[in-house]
């Protein structure tokens, strides 16, 4: 792979985010975008003209305006300024980081905005997330993102009982991260003795994934502004630093359709190679926060293993004994993270403002207790890929 | 198999149809409205920049400053300031072909707004005619509240 | 009976009749059952001569009964609680006609605090469009031959020179060997079910707009002369859907699934539809 370090430290120096919700009549696009830039803006104590670049993304089929970053200049400040336009599906929040990352790591721009938005209430999610599908055969059988495959392998290896039980913890934990987070789109206030009832009754989708698992179907914007370390000194006080990302494809699709296993996940793979050229020996141990890309309760359980490269059942031992919840071994969303609010554009771009926020130790009521001083966040999208960001509190790697 | 044989190649009709909601907001909705009711047009001021847009818009493009409160109202009048003529027919469009689209500056605005120009034919359409809004009877509440600008 | 948001369940039953929209409820002949749990039960009934709401025992013979504790229903009522939000947080449930119960918000006006002031809500404009797109794909070479195949009621795959993976939907090149495949062969036609997805949710089919019916299963298909990975992605016979069984491989361990064949459609252009779906090889 050929991966050559940085020219220079990039880090975080302001972060926006708007109140997520699936309600936004009261405003349009570009007026929705300006409410995450203006925060982030006030975040960094910057005026627009201090900005060199914007980055610009979403996934156009779900609202079906093209050329979106145009409209929405007026809302973005990209006037008069170079700009760009990303676009990766799923993913896109963490291209959009990746984009900035490496525009100011190679030193063509000292202070970059990237912007991840989404309005789902405008157009049909799962509709839209069919037609990236392959129009002469897979776009009659796709079910958007909706599946259960994790589901009917978790159940297969570890039972239905064991594997029910281990989704529904999982997804009452995001619940009660949900509570803390004034952002989350939905936070229930799901209570422990509600497992059982849910696993009977929240209404199916597709086999054993129903309703209560899957990921909202959220508006609203995130907005990262991303400097030079010069720059970032100057500018804040607590600026988190992107240490490294990586992004992994592929190419098949088929063979999700499949009931064979182990198979090698792009999740593991990305994971793998990451802690490898960064020398991280013991994941679990290393990071404080991860905020995982998490479209469903089965998968939040399921990828546990692949990104922190665990063996046999000790992903699920993590979930039955709470390590994840906020106050736990390895804190997982404690923002609530996609089940509770997914504006799929700007959902990966969240994963990294959120755990961003944990460095920093201002997330306010969801805040991890202890130390926070390593970050994961990862993306997720298409068939299958992964994006997977590593932040630090110092510049000491 | 051959590298350039093409003789399985064919064309599959394919077709793409899914719904959507598009919202206004508050600022998109006040234009609006104020057109259908009262038959006014308006835009937004910035201070700094001192410019008046229209469609009216949240912040100012240039400053970024927030202006969505700096209402004012417009004449009904107005100058081509462009144009072009429309003559491919395609079953989106607003109008059957050809027609005048143009970029019509309203008197007291700074920013011109596009639209459809009626009452002269595409061949003696020129910049610097004068124009005035026609307003429609009934619309579903699109920048088609003004059915056209025809020349006055 | 206890208060939520200063407001008694009663209150709500009581003013339905002043809230009625017959217009709302046009053409609707059906009864509804109100479970509120640990307040009593009421029964609408909803007719050409207009509403009548009566307190039950119990609710049978109901076309629809929803069952909600009593804040939940307040809440609902008032706006403070998200009809889809309670749904999935299993806190409303509805039990039969679904779709009755989701017409009701249309048969009456919003519940109104008493005293409350009515501030009267900005007019937000919203415009809905069902985009419809014509448009033309080009098979090329490669796929085009595998749809070939199809209307002669062979499934055809490509396989890779190097690393002899074959492909079906087939692609020009071996993406992990870097190489173009070279080699067609003729695979299934029946095979044994890997994968089911069990979807009862109604998506739109992208292709026309309509909702496509539910339930319907969307399956992978290891088709006979493919190895493990191999696998055809179609559609199942609907009402075989509670009857196939998914094959599994972890590892050792191998459990096989139901033994399904294509069933062709009688005009084959060429297309996805020209096998209808796979259905119990018996």
């Amino acid at each position: 792979m050929g991966y050559k370090n940085k020219k220079r430290h990039v880090g975080i120096i302001g972060i926006g985010e708007t109140k997520f919700s699936s309600h936004r009549e009261d405003v349009n696009q570009p007026e929705m975008i300006h409410e995450a830039v203006r925060r982030a803006l006030d975040d960094a104590g910057l005026q627009i003209d201090d900005i060199d670049c914007v980055v610009h993304g979403n996934m156009e089929l779900f609202e079906m305006v093209h050329q979106a970053d145009m409209w929405h200049t007026i809302g973005t400040g990209a006037y008069g300024k170079s700009a760009f336009r990303l676009t990766t599906g799923g993913t896109t929040g963490g291209t959009l980081v990746c984009g900035a990352d490496n525009l100011v790591a190679s030193g063509m721009y000292d202070v970059v905005m990237a912007i991840g938005f989404e309005k789902l209430q405008e157009g049909h999610t799962t509709g839209g997330i069919t037609n990236m599908a392959d129009p002469l055969w897979a776009r009659k059988l796709q079910s958007g993102a909706l599946t259960a495959q994790a589901a009917v392998k978790l159940i297969a290896e570890f039972g239905e009982e064991r594997a029910r039980r281990a989704a529904m913890t999982y997804r009452i934990i995001m619940d009660k991260h949900a509570c803390k987070n004034p952002n989350a789109h939905r936070a229930f206030h799901l209570e422990w003795d509600q497992i059982d009832d849910l696993m009977k009754h929240s209404p199916p989708l597709i086999g054993d994934l129903r309703l209560i698992h899957m990921c909202s179907q959220s508006d609203g914007a995130c907005a990262i502004i991303f400097a030079s370390e010069k720059k970032a000194r100057e500018i804040s006080d607590t600026p988190v630093w992107i240490r490294d990302h990586i992004t992994i494809h592929r190419e098949e699709t088929l063979n999700l359709h499949n009931n064979f296993y182990p198979i090698q996940t792009t999740h593991r793979f990305a994971a793998e190679k990451l802690y490898e050229r960064n020398g991280i020996e013991n994941p679990l141990e290393y990071f404080d926060v991860f905020e995982m890309y998490d479209p469903s309760a089965w998968w939040g359980v399921d990828w546990l293993r692949d990104f922190f490269l665990l063996e046999g059942d000790q992903h699920i031992q993590m979930v039955e004994n709470h390590d994840i919840m906020i106050d736990g071994k390895m804190p997982i969303n404690p923002s609530g993270g996609v089940i509770a609010t997914n504006p799929i554009g700007a959902t990966a771009m969240v994963r990294v403002a959120e755990a961003a926020k944990q460095i920093r130790g201002d997330a306010g009521e969801h805040q991890i207790p202890g130390k926070v001083e390593h970050g994961l966040a990862s993306s997720f999208g298409g068939t299958m890929w992964t994006v997977l960001t590593m932040l630090e509190k110092e510049t000491n790697w | 198999m051959q590298k350039d044989d093409f003789s399985k190649s064919y064309v599959v009709e394919g077709k793409l149809a899914l719904p959507y909601t598009y919202f206004a907001g508050r600022l998109g909705s006040t234009f609006l409205t104020t057109i259908r009711d009262q038959q006014k047009i308006m835009g937004v001021r910035c201070n700094q920049c001192s410019k008046v847009f229209v469609p009216p818009r949240q912040t100012c493009e240039r400053c970024l400053s927030d202006i969505r409160e700096n209402w004012v109202t417009l004449e009904n009048t107005g100058e081509v300031i462009n144009f072009t003529v429309v003559r491919e027919h395609d079953k989106h469009l607003p109008r059957k072909t050809p027609y005048i689209l143009g970029m019509i500056r309203l008197d007291g605005a700074d920013t011109p707004m596009v639209h459809i120009i009626e009452g002269v034919n595409p061949e003696s359409v020129s910049e610097g005619m004068r124009v005035k809004a026609v307003f429609a009877a009934e619309s579903e509440g699109t920048i088609l509240e003004i059915d056209h600008f025809i020349i006055s | 009976m206890g208060e939520y948001y200063g407001i008694d369940v009663a209150d709500i039953f009581n003013s339905m009749q002043s809230r009625f929209r017959p217009e709302g409820a046009e053409g609707v002949e059906a009864s509804i059952g109100y479970d509120i749990t640990g307040t009593g039960m009421w029964e609408l009934r909803i007719g050409p001569g207009g509403m009548s709401l009566d307190k039950r025992d119990e609710l049978t013979g109901c076309d629809v009964v929803v069952h909600v504790d009593a804040q939940t229903f307040v809440g609902l009522n008032i706006g403070k609680i998200d009809a889809m939000a309670a749904l999935g947080a299993a806190k409303l449930k509805v039990e039969g006609d679904f779709n009755l119960f989701a017409a009701t918000g249309k048969m009456f006006t919003k519940y109104v605090i008493p005293g409350q002031e009515v501030v009267p809500e900005q007019e937000l404009l919203v415009l809905k469009k069902t985009i419809s797109v014509n448009q033309r794909f080009a098979a090329g070479p490669v796929m085009g031959t595998f749809l070939q195949g199809l209307k002669e009621k062979k499934i055809l795959a490509i396989k890779c020179p190097v690393c002899g993976r074959l492909q079906s939907p087939p692609r020009e090149i071996c993406a992990p060997c870097r190489v173009r495949n070279d080699e067609w062969v003729e695979i299934g036609p029946s095979g044994e079910m890997r994968m089911l997805e069990y979807c009862y949710y109604a998506s739109p089919d992208p292709l026309t707009g309509e909702t496509r019916e539910t339930p319907y299963g969307a399956i992978g298909i290891l088709l006979d002369g493919c190895g493990e990975n191999e696998v055809f992605w179609h559609l199942l016979r609907p009402d075989q859907l509670d009857d196939v069984q998914m094959g599994i491989v972890m590892g050792d361990s191998v459990v096989h699934g139901s033994r399904l064949r294509p069933v062709w459609s009688e005009n084959r252009n060429g297309s996805i539809n020209d096998i209808k779906y796979f259905e119990i090889e018996r």
